[in-house]
């Protein structure tokens, strides 16, 4: 036998060993695709598969989908740990799809600001980044609070994002907050957004918008979030980001065990790796998130970029998701017809 | 008769191959057209709650304020729209069918091309033109029209140039189709006999080109009423058309019964200007 026929048999074996392991070991979770997903890979699946020796199969799913394909394999879940931003850990608890995780059961769970593990005794997972919203200037004004948006020199120079992105929702519920609203009556915040729009305010949709109105000079002054702050930053475009003195309110993102699967201690050590210090300092590396858990350190430039440090992570406002939920259509339709003209 | 008997002959021996060749076609319409549109119209008719009317949904339409503005917005671009792109489009066909090859194809080109780009690509395309700080607010403060930081955007004229220049390789490739076949011995005729070039277009060309203005704006017409990336893009969220309003309702609010609602008024208005055409062309071609 040559020496590269045995190289080949020994080559068929380990991928015949391998496919046996993947068999008993196919451990799945979702991601939200694009640079979310590579980064995801790099920071947390990829060194996961090498420490636990599993193969991890990622299935891009966003979070509304994701909590869809949850519900349709309620008697048969596919899933081993699925991830949230839009608040759809709270239903999936509610009908019990999630495994409630123990503090104990998490090594890293001291590390985390209260707010993040809040969730736990609801049965959801912890949250192990926040993407923030506040206010994104060009550098001609200097904002500290929201109300700037309503003072800025000229009107037309504010953008704020539509109800159907979740930063013009935040941005709404954000402004009735602000101006003395609840979540049982919004309108001081359609008020607000009214009388932004009167001093000639633009309303975009989606995130590119945003980067042509400010490449135009078309802005100078929008509600949006941080992470595309840092996009911007990226394409050239002098953009700073600013937390103003009222809080801002964020999009939590949650890693979830799912009930039902056989490896839920695997799944367990998953969301235990996915909120570390490392991983949650990799991800405001990469893309600007900000973490959850208080021993991250990150050098000063990069600290400034994102909501760091106790003080400033409990300035972070949380809107109950399960109202927001609930009303979200209603207050769409409410928007609609007051933007409209 | 003995014509007549022949005729059927032939028609029943080529049967057939008619089944053949309309085969592909036909199972395409019913798999991706007609199961669909089934499907929204059995959605349209299905209350929101129970207890209500099948019209319920329709009815939700028709009282609400909110929902007839959008619809009339929607019925008034698609009409200025059909319009202009008319107006451009008959004496662009004209030009390219009676001008040397290689202009008038160069020009159908520049026509048609638009068409080759992505829908998205195209309207931020125009997001940039049309913006405050772009060229045409540039042109508009140099010619003295505007000031420098007027602007297009989000404004029901942007959504209709952006429109236009989309929709017009549909309206000069129908009337094109249909100015070429008609012989420049007829405008020689009508010069000779003194009548100027304005008037020789307006009495004669412009007449036996109508087949093709028609279809050409009924195909606008009906594209435009439907369209909602370009309207939603360049108008902006404060300038709903009926197609975003749908696109929201499926996507966002999840009200699909209503959405299909409003599908179903939008094919009865298209239909509804289409049927009548058909008619019309069928009588007057036999």
């Amino acid at each position: 036998m040559t020496h590269l026929s045995k190289g080949a048999l020994v080559a068929v074996a380990a991928s015949l060993l391998a496919g046996t392991a993947m068999a008993q070991e196919t451990f799945v979770i979702n991601s939200f695709g694009g640079a979310y997903e590579e980064a995801h890979r790099r920071l947390v699946i990829e060194p996961f598969e090498q420490m636990y020796n599993v193969e991890v199969e990622v299935v891009t799913a966003y979070s509304a989908d994701a909590l869809a394909q949850l519900r349709a394999q309620a008697g048969n879940p596919q899933f081993d740990v699925i991830h949230f931003s839009g608040g759809q850990e709270i239903t999936a608890a509610a009908e019990g799809l999630l495994a409630p995780i123990m503090p104990d059961q998490l090594s890293n769970y001291d590390q985390l600001y209260p707010f993040a593990v809040e969730g736990l005794e609801q049965g959801q997972g912890p949250v192990y980044s926040v993407a923030v919203l506040g206010l994104l200037s060009d550098g001609d004004t200097a904002p500290t609070s929201w109300d700037d948006l309503f003072s800025a020199a000229n009107g037309e120079d504010v953008a704020i994002a539509d109800i159907t992105n979740t930063y013009g929702l935040l941005t709404l519920l954000m402004l009735n907050q602000v101006r003395g609203g609840t979540l049982d009556d919004i309108q001081p915040g359609l008020d607000a957004v009214m009388e932004l729009l009167d001093n000639g305010a633009q309303i975009l949709s989606s995130s590119p918008e945003f980067q042509q109105a400010f490449a135009q000079d078309a802005t100078s002054l929008a509600a949006y979030a941080q992470d595309y702050a840092y996009t911007l930053q990226q394409a050239g475009l002098p953009i700073d980001f600013v937390q103003p003195a009222e809080g801002s309110p964020g999009i939590y993102i949650t890693a979830n065990v799912v009930a039902g699967r056989p490896n839920e201690e695997l799944a367990r050590a998953f969301v235990d790796m996915s909120i570390s210090a490392a991983v949650q300092a990799g991800w405001a590396e990469a893309l600007r998130y900000s973490p959850t858990n208080s021993t991250v350190e990150l050098p000063v430039d990069l600290a400034g970029q994102v909501v760091y440090g106790e003080e400033a992570a409990a300035n972070l406002v949380r809107f109950d998701p399960v109202v927001v939920n609930a009303q979200r259509s209603d207050w769409t339709d409410a928007w609609n017809r007051a933007i409209a003209q | 008769m003995p014509h007549a008997v022949k005729r059927t002959e032939r028609d029943t021996g080529a049967f057939g191959e008619s089944i053949l060749l309309i085969g592909p076609g036909a199972a395409l319409l019913i798999g991706a057209f007609l199961f669909p549109v089934g499907q929204i119209l059995v959605l349209s008719i299905v209350p929101a709650e129970e207890g209500l009317s099948i019209w319920a949904n329709f009815a939700r339409f028709f009282e609400d304020d909110y929902y007839l503005r959008v619809a009339w917005r929607t019925f008034r671009l698609s009409v200025i729209i059909t319009l202009v792109t008319a107006m451009i489009g008959f004496p662009l066909a004209y030009v390219v069918a009676r001008t040397p090859r290689l202009v008038g194809y160069t020009l159908l080109l520049l026509t048609v091309l638009p068409l080759m780009t992505s829908v998205v690509v195209r309207t931020f395309g125009w997001i940039i033109a049309l913006g405050r700080g772009g060229p045409v607010a540039d042109l508009l403060s140099l010619t003295g029209l505007g000031a420098r930081d007027a602007t297009l955007l989000h404004t029901e004229t942007g959504i209709v140039i952006a429109m236009v220049q989309v929709l017009l390789p549909f309206m000069t490739l129908t009337t094109l189709g249909v100015i070429s076949t008609i012989h420049p011995h007829l405008e020689e005729a009508s010069r000779t006999m003194g009548a100027g070039f304005y008037r020789t277009l307006r009495h004669v060309v412009l007449p036996l080109s109508v087949p093709g203005l028609v279809s050409g704006s009924l195909l606008v017409f009906a594209l435009s009423i439907s369209s909602f990336v370009t309207p939603n893009l360049v108008g902006g969220v404060r300038l709903p058309v009926m197609a975003g309003a749908i696109y929201q309702q499926a996507t966002s609010t999840l009200d699909w019964n209503f959405a299909a609602a409003q599908s179903t008024l939008l094919l009865a208005a298209v239909l509804g200007l289409l049927i009548p055409y058909l008619a019309l062309t069928r009588r007057r071609h036999g």
